[in-house]
């Protein structure tokens, strides 16, 4: 604390509070600062991922030219420091011609950046994004008979081709949903017919006339081909069933990426991944974790409530219960990867090898209940959530005024009566917020999961229309692992991070949420339990 | 106003009183069955290694070769997580239950909850992929960063002082928590521009090269420091919101005691609020160990995961936990290597329920002589 130079009385005076106090508020505002860092990281790298951003078409110093994305920029590591080059990180796709994605430019040696409108941007079935220039479009099989028109007259030529693109692309897409209808709803039950009964000669008919029309369905797809040719002047020509997805960006209005933004982010959310996680979307995971979660819920939630009530309202209020109620509160702390390890030994290795043993000795070695799934991992973090849920049901209970069991008893209740009628709806509020408490926490837990049964990537989701509907013991994805595998385990790790950023981002927003709507149930609760006990 | 209902049955009958004790018969059952299958987890754990244990299937060299870097590795990630969460979540306790206004407060309590809630995979993963590389090309940045935000509280103070009235009245110590985040965040983005002039000015330019020739410190980019920041980030909320209990529940006729005798609001604090609630402070830094120790996604992701027992807060390791979750979907139940992971799960399960078991009694101590402080005045 720094004095005048006045002295005196006055002087030793403290004047304010002194240095301390400042820090101590510096840390609330730092941890502020750094929450709000990552979360609008997250958001918008996230988010970021799905805009139709420019491509730029980069000329260098040695006469080099390539289309891309610019990505970031940072200052090249130099000697002395003083030197305050760059370098910028473009994404160039086209892996097939180049073998790599992503190129790192020094910014002096960029002679000319420049956005043509024409350059086209296509997502591919295999080998990722092509960058570069649509020459025409074509049957397939046929040579191209007009290479030079579409070199000579530059942009009426390109725009023909462009528009006869799209109509053929929404034509292919089509196509291709009638072909994903037929595999996914038509051939699985006739297959399931045939394996009951290999003589039914009419589903064995039914399955040829499918599988031929599936083969006519792909034939009509590959029936055309786009000729495509990078910016540096290389040919490339694909079938049109390999081509998803289209978009020139560089002739897009804001309206139209708005538009094109909003696609993306559906997409993410309701389609499967592709090329092993790196591209695609999450449907299969929200499914799992939700799946998951519903299952722990039907779980943690009568049962939690049931140890509470024993423990506030039947149980001998002595030491013993006391006791008890501290271990219960501490198995909260411990650690959830110990709550895996449990799992994993007791019910995948213990009960789930035992029910192979009795039920499903024909399949053994492979196991079907003896290896991690759904049901293991629901069960798993069903207990690690139960502690959540007894303290928050207690708690409530603890708060209802005595008065109120005392009257119900005093109008001639059994203590059953008195529970239902009386104690029960009260706690209600307290209970829901130690369920959605609960799930929040269920939701964002991965360590156990990767001992019970998480998968990185599972073909079939764990419900479907084939007996009995529910595959408890079918493995699932999650979003959790599905953030780290991806992230840790993938192979082209810099081209997977938008889409990590992008689940992590609606892993975050599930459990924000959730965790909000308990904090307002329990102020809800709170003010109104205070209105109560003035009574 | 009551209509007797007609078919009001009377109100003692027997089979209503036989339903009653049934019912709570299955209550205390269900209840008793659930409290034990919560509490089995730390007997099955026990059943399994025990009698390896006790039959010398397991060696004492076995045990020690391969569990003690896990050790060392778990306790150097909970030791820089709390250097890095204790100073803060007590600062902001402190703040938040001397200084801060309650309209304030009653934000900032919940936003922190959700900092708690957040997932650690979330959070490992930021900073084994996004924070670790970007402190390995600004490292001298980073250090700067460290040393900045502590100095920029205090600069804060600093010209605070020294701002007329009116503008102090608009900018109260009170609200700081809020008004100071784009004043650190100003702060931060002005060191960051200089640490590369610093580095070239200190260090030629290059602060990684110079520590391993002049301190022979190895840098690994997954390393102590990024697992203590990411775990630090994790634990911080849950200290803060017990240590911020244990300050707010002090009975508040010490503190306004000690303010009519003349002393600040920091002297009071220090001289009488924090002295009663000490064991409240020291069990919330202990329950926040608790799970610094457990916490296992962070140290996956952010740790590198390489074994190596080293002093060094730039060198990675290898927590249980993490080991835990890489490797026992792999061993073969009943192995050796199968029984140490459980050992090691044991240990954990044994560690924290002590610590969190130690921390509940210290506080109960502490609100029974808060009640007592309380009627006394």
């Amino acid at each position: 604390m720094s004095l005048s130079a006045v002295t005196g009385f006055r002087a030793r005076l403290p004047r304010g509070e002194g240095p301390w106090a400042w820090l101590a508020a510096g840390s609330v505002a730092l941890s502020l600062l750094l929450l709000a860092g990552l979360l609008s990281l997250i958001a918008v790298r996230g988010l970021g991922h799905f805009w139709p951003s420019s491509v730029s078409l980069v000329e260098l110093d040695d006469g080099q030219v390539f289309a891309g994305r610019a990505v970031r920029e940072l200052p090249l590591p130099a000697a002395d420091g003083a030197i305050r080059a760059r370098e910028r990180l473009y994404f160039t796709g086209n892996r097939d011609l180049d073998g790599h994605v992503w190129r790192w430019v020094a910014v002096a040696r960029i002679t000319g950046s420049e956005r043509p409108r024409e350059l086209v941007v296509l997502e591919r079935g295999r080998h990722g994004d092509f960058i570069g220039r649509l020459v025409e479009v074509m049957p397939a099989g046929q040579r191209g008979t007009s290479v030079g028109d579409g070199d000579g007259d530059g942009g009426s030529g390109s725009k023909v081709a462009w528009a006869t693109l799209q109509a053929r692309l929404s034509a292919v897409d089509a196509l291709r949903a009638e072909r994903d209808e037929l595999q996914h709803r038509v051939i699985p039950p006739l297959v399931r017919r045939l394996g009951n009964d290999p003589a039914d000669s009419q589903a064995q008919r039914r399955l040829a006339e499918t599988n031929e029309r599936i083969r006519g369905l792909q034939q009509s797809m590959r029936a055309d081909a786009v000729v495509l040719e990078s910016v540096d002047g290389r040919r490339l020509v694909l079938t049109l069933d390999e081509v998803l997805r289209a978009w020139r960006p560089n002739a897009m209005s804001l309206p139209q990426k708005l538009g094109a933004w909003g696609r993306g982010v559906w997409r993410f959310l309701s389609e499967g991944p592709r090329a092993a996680n790196s591209a695609g979307g999450v449907w299969p995971a929200i499914f799992g974790t939700v799946l998951m979660v519903m299952l722990m819920s039907l779980l943690v939630a009568p049962f939690g409530v049931l140890a509470a009530v024993y423990l506030n309202e039947v149980a001998h209020q002595g030491r013993l219960t006391n006791w008890v109620r501290i271990a219960v509160r501490n198995l909260a702390g411990v650690p959830s990867i110990v709550y895996g390890v449990f799992g994993l030994g007791v019910f995948v290795y213990g009960i789930g090898g035992s029910l192979d043993e009795w039920f499903f000795s024909d399949e053994l070695p492979s196991p079907t209940f003896g290896t991690g799934g759904l049901l293991w991992a629901s069960l798993t973090l069903a207990l690690l959530t139960l502690p959540v849920v007894i303290v928050a049901t207690e708690e409530g209970l603890a708060r209802i005024p005595d008065h109120q069991r005392e009257g119900a008893l005093a109008l001639g209740a059994t203590r059953l009566e008195m529970l239902t009628r009386v104690v029960l709806p009260m706690a209600v509020p307290a209970m829901l917020t130690g369920m959605i408490l609960a799930v929040a926490r269920a939701a964002g837990e991965v360590a156990p999961l990767m001992l019970v049964g998480v998968a990185k990537l599972a073909p079939q989701v764990p419900v479907d229309g084939e007996f009995p509907f529910l595959h408890l013991e079918r493995k699932f994805m999650h979003l959790g692992y599905h953030v780290y595998d991806t992230a840790f385990h993938g192979d082209d790790i810099q081209a997977a991070m938008p889409l990590v950023y992008a689940t992590a981002l609606l892993l975050v927003l599930v459990v924000v949420v959730l965790n909000l709507t308990a904090i307002f149930l329990r102020h809800y609760y709170r003010a109104r339990h205070g209105a109560l006990s003035r009574h | 106003m009551i209509k007797p209902s007609s078919a009001a049955p009377s109100p003692r009958s027997p089979r209503r009183h036989l339903l009653d004790r049934l019912a709570t018969g299955l209550i205390a059952a269900g209840g008793i069955g659930v409290i034990l299958a919560v509490l089995a987890i730390g007997a099955f754990l026990a059943l399994e290694v025990v009698p390896a244990l006790l039959s010398g299937a397991l060696s004492q060299g076995q045990i020690t070769r391969s569990l003690s870097p896990l050790a060392w590795g778990t306790l150097k990630a909970a030791f820089w997580a709390m250097v890095f969460a204790v100073p803060m979540a007590l600062g902001a306790a402190i703040h938040s239950s001397v200084y801060m206004s309650p309209r304030l407060r009653s934000r900032i309590k919940p936003t922190l909850e959700l900092m708690e809630a957040l997932p650690g995979v979330v959070v490992g993963f930021v900073a084994g992929l996004v924070l670790a590389p970007w402190v390995e090309r600004h490292l001298a940045g980073a250090f700067v960063l460290l040393l900045v935000m502590p100095l920029g509280a205090l600069m804060a103070s600093g010209i605070w002082r020294r701002l007329s009235p009116a503008v102090r009245q608009g900018m109260p110590l009170a609200w700081a928590g809020l008004w100071l985040v784009p004043w650190l965040a100003m702060l931060g983005m002005g060191a960051l521009e200089l640490a590369p002039w610093l580095e070239a000015w200190l260090f030629g330019g290059d602060l990684r090269g110079w520590l391993d020739a002049e301190l022979g410190i190895d840098y690994a980019s997954r390393n102590a420091l990024i697992v203590g920041l990411a775990m630090g980030f994790a634990v911080m909320p849950s200290v803060y919101a017990l240590a911020e209990d244990a300050l707010s529940g002090v009975p508040s006729s010490l503190g306004e005691g000690a303010q009519a005798m003349g002393a600040t609001r920091w002297q009071t604090l220090w001289k009488v609020v924090l002295p009663a609630a000490a064991p409240g402070v020291f069990a919330a830094v202990m329950i926040g160990a608790g799970r610094a120790v457990g916490e296992t996604m962070i140290v996956l992701m952010a740790s590198g995961n390489a074994g190596v027992m080293s002093l060094s807060p730039l060198e990675g390791m290898r927590s249980m936990a993490a080991g835990i979750a890489i490797e026992l979907p792999e061993a073969v139940p009943g192995s050796d290597s199968y029984r140490l992971l459980i050992l090691a799960a044991l240990l954990l399960f044994l560690f924290t329920f002590l610590v969190n078991t130690l921390a509940e009694v210290v506080r109960s101590r502490l609100r029974r002589r808060y009640r007592r402080l309380g009627d006394l005045s």
